[in-house]
């Protein structure tokens, strides 16, 4: 059982990672629906520095750093060439599908390094994922920098015309998400699943970004979400620990996909609206073309 | 900057320059502002004007006279091609506003350059030195209290601005541009979303910031009683080009009209007496909520019948833009009910309201009245894709479609290469008489005009105000939402000020005076004026 | 920026000719080709004799041409299930799913008949019938699904279409593995074969799906450029707001586009798994080939939602997808050539957007003249 709920909690670590890189993001009023792109690079690259070197620490670099560039590329094409942003990041997801399935390949199978200590039985990750929850929920609402980045992605036109570089903070913004994603997908493949596997990420990352929009732009609500979306995740892993012999285990594999459509159908609900309306970046997803 | 290399340097500069001001010394002087677009168009060409301190300084011009050229130049929101700006004797070049706000010019925007979402005092902070690294809410609140207090500002710091009036909107903008230390005041339009009263309260503030040696320059379309009521000088510009300057006390409204225009005005238009017919459409005590889910409009009943035109008066934000859409079945109501040629239509989907004569014309052009991206043809079929004529058993009658686009470019004198081309490339007065064109091609029994000529030149406001003259003539029910007095007093038959989502009073057009209407959408009541 | 004595200066475009636009998708399969061939050089071979080598056993072999047909109508119809709701704005990428549940169904109709184990109670052209039907309509339930919770709540399409594609994955490895009804008796997670009468007919040496292909082509073409509900998709694509002034009912756009999509890419699944000679079965790799057709998202946007354009870059991507992979033989490069083809034609493809919204403007100095490079 307690196994059952450390599981848990480091699944909801990663979705808390990539989620909050999303949730800085689209803050600034950038859209990146090519989450899964860019965490199946990070897991896919981390995963053969470390198992080449054998250096953890490499294979966490990498994938940040990976992470960072394709933040870059989306910040490119979305705001410097101005592309429609859900093609950008559909772009990036797609490309991080096909280049990781072919590079990735070779080097099918386990790690094959010793597991990441644990700290009171629980991974460190954990422990930095609360600290970036508080710390990303910190700079947002108390600081002149989270200011900017959301006056951003409110009214872009208005920060411009306030002293504040749209560009700059929209591409800082993007690369933070694409270092977060990345730093997530290093984590899910050095860690929580360490066996490179065809497409092993399963949609973790459309998972996460479904977490942003159920989070209302709120981090701690989006740590919330990841630990039931953890808990869920393993449970459906292990469902003969609550319902033994109950159905197949491949129909308890489709819950987690069956909740996420279900909570996005449910912050849809008139009650959510309202309040989910109020609290939607206005200008996210929308281009800034300067006067 | 040429002079100041570091972004240190700049800020000492800006302190040492607006040391010892005289009353009276030039304290902004452009010289010879050239901006030219793309495509060729003289946006500006050789504009030269004087700021002095302590002087109101108007700027008067038509739409496309090449106002927000000059004045987004003046903020470093763009780059002008020729020519050079002194602060002081100081020559500058601003890359950004950045630049701008440094050497000390503030600005106000027509279009409220704020952020809704956010605290009065968060907009005030937004690139404010004070907002550097964690933000010292408290020591900034006290501050901002104190500068609105100076110049009789009431404004309630920790609301959030989307729940802030019009003119509360305009005075937080001007405390923040006061905040970051503007010395030169640019103010766009300043009254033109604002009630006579709020007019009358800015017009006030205006004066007393001079006294501290401000200069302030309103730039100003048409509101030429404004120019006349606070400005000491006025510079005329007309296509990108300044064709007179003047002091305001040898200036009459009539001589400022013609210089604007180009040509004499003639300020009445005719209007045919019509004899009303059967009603159109009966309203009983509809309601709806706006966008934000609070009740916008609030039990409003009126009936307009055939030949007549019932102009909303009201001020943004009052429920006039509500009340179009509930009537047109985009905006869910909450109560009441639509009689539509004596038939109960509360129910009916939009393309239903199409069908029996209803026509509408969106307030936003781009955005809901026309697909930019379609070609003019595309565009006319949105009235027509399910209608018998063009529309044979699921196909549609392309080559149709274009004849009566090209009657509709031909009849309403629309400015285009062609049916063809995407509508994106038309100007606002182009697109808007297709807009029009094409809803009045319907022969609609019902127009609902909403702000039909707002942002448009004068040639296509009188254009546009004739052809819901004409619809009128033709015995339609027109219904006219404006928030510019005159246009309603002109048009209407009928008179219906809107106040807070109701409906204060209707009023038969004859007996309607502008002051009595300019109370009743600012929420001053008859009853209250009198005693 | 100047560059020179000139001025190069970006500026947004107002419009853009058809053939301008045709000239940018050619340019971005192009440019996608080049990056691709990176992946040669690393293998230590010259890029234009791989190409070579790959066009002519892909479109001038027998065999080969036979593989590039076959994965040409998967792809077709794929791209065909993402067109339709990108013309109105909507991003299908539940392909995947709609396909599994396309095959599911279609192997339903056979379960149903008795066809796992002995003989069809139903006759070969009833049964061939019944199994695209069928496949028409779960793919299109499917799709409807996302269609509907769009069109009623305005829930994401994409996450909710992703999410589908899961589930559905899911599904099948339920119903062909572990026992599961479909399952061949034979054990080795993949589903029974379809018995002769079962297959897809033959005609001219290809499956009757490449007609189906050809006919959905002329009326997808037909929709959009001459009926009014091409229009009304068109338009709601275009500006939803202006749609539904005009009186264009989203539900109904949602809901239509999406089942139309989802029907379609159930035919895929139709033919992928009851259609190409030599399979006959949901295969144990069924997840590859459902991946495989996130190719029409690519196909979708290149061809700018134009059907018959999508025809032919479909062909084209199909033979090069297949060549790929013979060059991956005999190269001894890693699994996945295909896939890796697809990335870089997706990323260079997302690169040339930018030609679409500006043009690069060049300016001497001294002169006002304004020349157009992209032209």
């Amino acid at each position: 059982m307690l196994t059952f709920l450390i599981r848990s909690l480091e699944a909801a670590m990663i979705f808390t990672f990539a989620g909050l890189g999303e949730l800085v993001d689209q803050r600034a009023g950038i859209l990146n629906v090519g989450l899964e792109g860019i965490m199946l690079f990070g897991a896919t690259l981390g995963f053969i520095a470390a198992k080449t070197t054998g250096n953890y620490l490499l294979g966490f670099l990498v994938g940040i750093g990976i992470g960072a560039l394709l933040g870059l590329l989306h910040g490119f094409f979305s705001i410097t060439l101005g592309v429609d942003q859900v093609v950008s990041g559909m772009g990036i997801w797609i490309f991080g599908f096909g280049m990781t399935t072919y590079i990735g390949n070779p080097y099918t199978g386990p790690l094959g390094l010793d597991q990441i200590p644990a700290i009171f039985g629980v991974s460190p990750f954990v422990y930095l994922a609360v600290i970036m929850v508080v710390l990303v929920w910190f700079v947002l609402s108390k600081t002149g920098l989270g200011l900017k980045i959301r006056s951003v992605g409110e009214r872009p036109g208005v920060a411009a015309v306030s002293g504040v570089s749209v560009t700059r903070i929209r591409y800082m913004s993007v690369i933070f998400g694409g270092m977060m994603s990345g730093f997530a997908g290093a984590v899910y493949a050095l860690y929580y699943n360490p066996v490179w596997n065809y497409n092993f990420l399963m949609g973790w990352g459309f998972i996460s970004l479904a977490l942003v929009f159920f989070s209302m732009w709120n981090s701690y609500l989006l740590f919330g979400g990841a630990v039931l979306f953890g808990l869920l995740w393993q449970l459906a892993l292990n469902p003969q620990m609550f319902f033994p012999g109950l159905a197949s285990r491949y129909i308890w594999r489709m819950v987690p996909f069956m909740m996420t459509i279900l909570v996005l159908t449910l912050i849809s609900s008139k009650w959510f609206r309202s309040r989910w309306g109020a609290t939607k970046p206005e200008a996210l997803g929308l281009p800034y073309h300067k006067e | 900057m040429t002079n100041a290399k570091t972004r240190g340097e700049t800020i000492e500069l800006h302190g040492d320059i607006w040391k010892h001001i005289q009353p009276g010394e030039v304290v902004l002087d452009a010289q010879g502002i050239t901006k030219r677009y793309p495509g060729g168009v003289l946006a500006n060409d050789h504009i030269d004007f004087k700021v002095k301190a302590g002087e109101i300084h108007a700027i008067l011009g038509e739409n496309g006279a090449g106002k927000t050229t000059l004045m987004s130049i003046l903020f470093g929101l763009l780059q002008p091609d020729e020519g050079e700006i002194y602060i002081r004797g100081l020559k500058v070049r601003f890359r950004s506003p950045e630049d701008a706000i440094k050497m000390g010019i503030g600005m106000v925007h027509q279009h409220r350059k704020l952020i809704p979402a956010h605290s009065v005092l968060e907009n005030i902070l937004l690139g404010h030195p004070r907002s550097k690294g964690v933000m010292k809410l408290k020591e900034a609140e006290e501050e901002v209290a104190a500068l609105a207090k100076r110049y009789g500002f009431e404004i309630d710091i920790r609301a959030k601005v989307w729940q802030l009036t019009e003119g509360e909107k305009q005075v937080v903008e001007i405390v923040k541009a006061l905040y970051r230390g503007a010395k030169i005041l640019i103010l766009d339009e300043p009254t033109s979303a604002l009630t006579p009263l709020e007019t009358d309260r800015l017009l006030e503030s205006i004066e007393s910031m001079t006294q501290d040696a401000l200069g302030v320059v309103p730039f100003i379309t048409h509101k030429l009683p404004v120019v006349l009521a606070i400005s000491d000088e006025v510079t005329i510009l007309r296509r990108g080009r300044v064709v007179d300057r003047l002091k305001t006390a040898e200036a009459t409204e009539q001589i400022l009209a013609q210089k604007m225009v180009g040509r004499p005005v003639i300020f009445d238009l005719q209007k045919q007496p019509v004899e009303p017919g059967e009603p159109v459409i009966q309203v009983e005590n509809l309601s709806a909520r706006n966008n934000k889910g609070v009740m916008a409009l609030n039990q409003v009943s009126f009936t307009v019948r055939e030949g007549e035109i019932l102009g909303i008066a009201g001020v943004a934000g009052n429920g006039q833009h509500e009340l179009a859409e509930a009537l047109f079945g985009l905006r869910p109501i909450e109560g009441g009910r639509i009689l539509f040629l004596r038939r109960d239509i509360t129910r009916a989907s939009v393309q239903e309201r199409w069908k029996l004569g209803m026509g509408y014309t969106p307030s936003e052009r781009t955005e809901v009245g026309s697909i930019p991206d379609f070609s003019l043809i595309e565009n006319v079929a949105m009235n027509y894709y399910f209608d018998a004529r063009f529309n044979h058993r699921g196909l549609l009658d392309y080559g149709g479609l274009r004849r009566l686009t090209e009657q509709i470019i031909d009849e309403f004198d629309v400015a285009t290469p062609g049916p063809d081309v995407n509508i994106r490339t038309l100007s606002g007065g182009n697109l808007q008489k297709v807009i029009l064109g094409r809803v009045l091609s319907r022969h609609p029994k019902l127009v609902i005009a909403n702000l039909p000529a707002q942002g448009l030149d004068v040639g296509a406001t009188e254009f546009v105000q004739r052809q819901l003259l004409a619809a009128r003539e033709q015995k339609a029910a027109v219904i006219l939402i404006s928030e510019d007095l005159d246009e309603i007093l002109s048009l209407s038959d009928w008179i219906a000020p809107m106040y807070e989502g109701e409906m204060v009073d209707i009023i038969p057009a004859a007996e309607a005076k502008k002051e009595v209407i300019g109370a009743m959408i600012a929420g001053v009541h008859q009853q209250e004026r009198e005693s | 920026m100047t560059l020179g004595g000139y001025q190069v200066r970006l500026q947004r475009r107002v419009a853009l000719p058809g053939w301008k636009a045709a000239l940018f998708s050619i340019l971005a399969v192009i440019f996608g080709l080049v990056l691709f061939s990176i992946i040669f050089l690393q293998a230590g071979q010259d890029p234009l004799e791989i190409y070579k080598q790959i066009f002519s056993y892909a479109f001038f072999n027998s065999y080969g041409l036979h593989l590039t047909i076959n994965r040409f109508i998967f792809l077709a119809l794929a791209s065909f299930a993402f067109i339709i709701p990108a013309q109105a704005g909507l991003w299908n990428i539940g392909m995947p799913g709609q396909l599994y549940l396309g095959a599911l169904a279609a192997f339903g109709v056979v379960y149903f008949a008795g066809g796992k184990s002995g003989d069809l109670a139903l006759s070969a052209p009833i049964i061939i019938l019944l199994m695209l039907a069928a496949s028409m309509l779960a793919g299109g339930a499917y799709g409807a699904i996302a269609g509907f919770l769009k069109g009623k709540w305005g829930v994401n399409e994409i996450v909710v279409t992703m999410m589908l594609n899961f589930i559905a994955f899911y599904l099948v490895a339920f119903m062909i593995k572990d026992g599961g009804p479909f399952m061949n008796l034979g054990g080795r997670g993949e589903s029974f074969e379809l018995p002769e009468a079962a297959r897809a007919p033959m005609t001219g040496g290809f499956p009757i799906t490449l007609w189906i292909v050809f006919i959905l082509t002329i009326l997808l073409q037909v929709l959009f450029s001459r009926m009014s509900l091409g229009y009304q998709i068109r338009a709601f694509g275009k500006s939803p707001l202006a749609a539904r002034y005009a009186g264009i009912k989203p539900f109904v756009i949602a809901v239509l586009v999406f089942t139309l999509g989802g029907a379609i890419a159930g035919l895929a699944g139709y033919h992928y798994f009851a259609a190409v000679p030599g399979v006959y079965k949901i295969a144990r790799t069924y997840g590859y080939f459902g991946d495989l057709s996130f190719y029409g998202i690519i196909c979708g946007l290149i061809s700018l939602g134009n059907p018959i354009a999508a025809l032919f870059i479909a062909l084209l991507f199909g033979g090069l997808s297949i060549g790929g992979r013979y060059a991956q033989g005999k190269l001894h490069l890693g699994f996945g050539v295909d896939y890796a083809l697809m990335g870089m034609l997706m990323i260079s493809l997302v690169a040339f957007q930018f030609f679409y919204n500006y043009q690069i403007l060049i300016t001497k100095k001294e002169r006002a003249l304004d020349v157009d490079v992209s032209d």
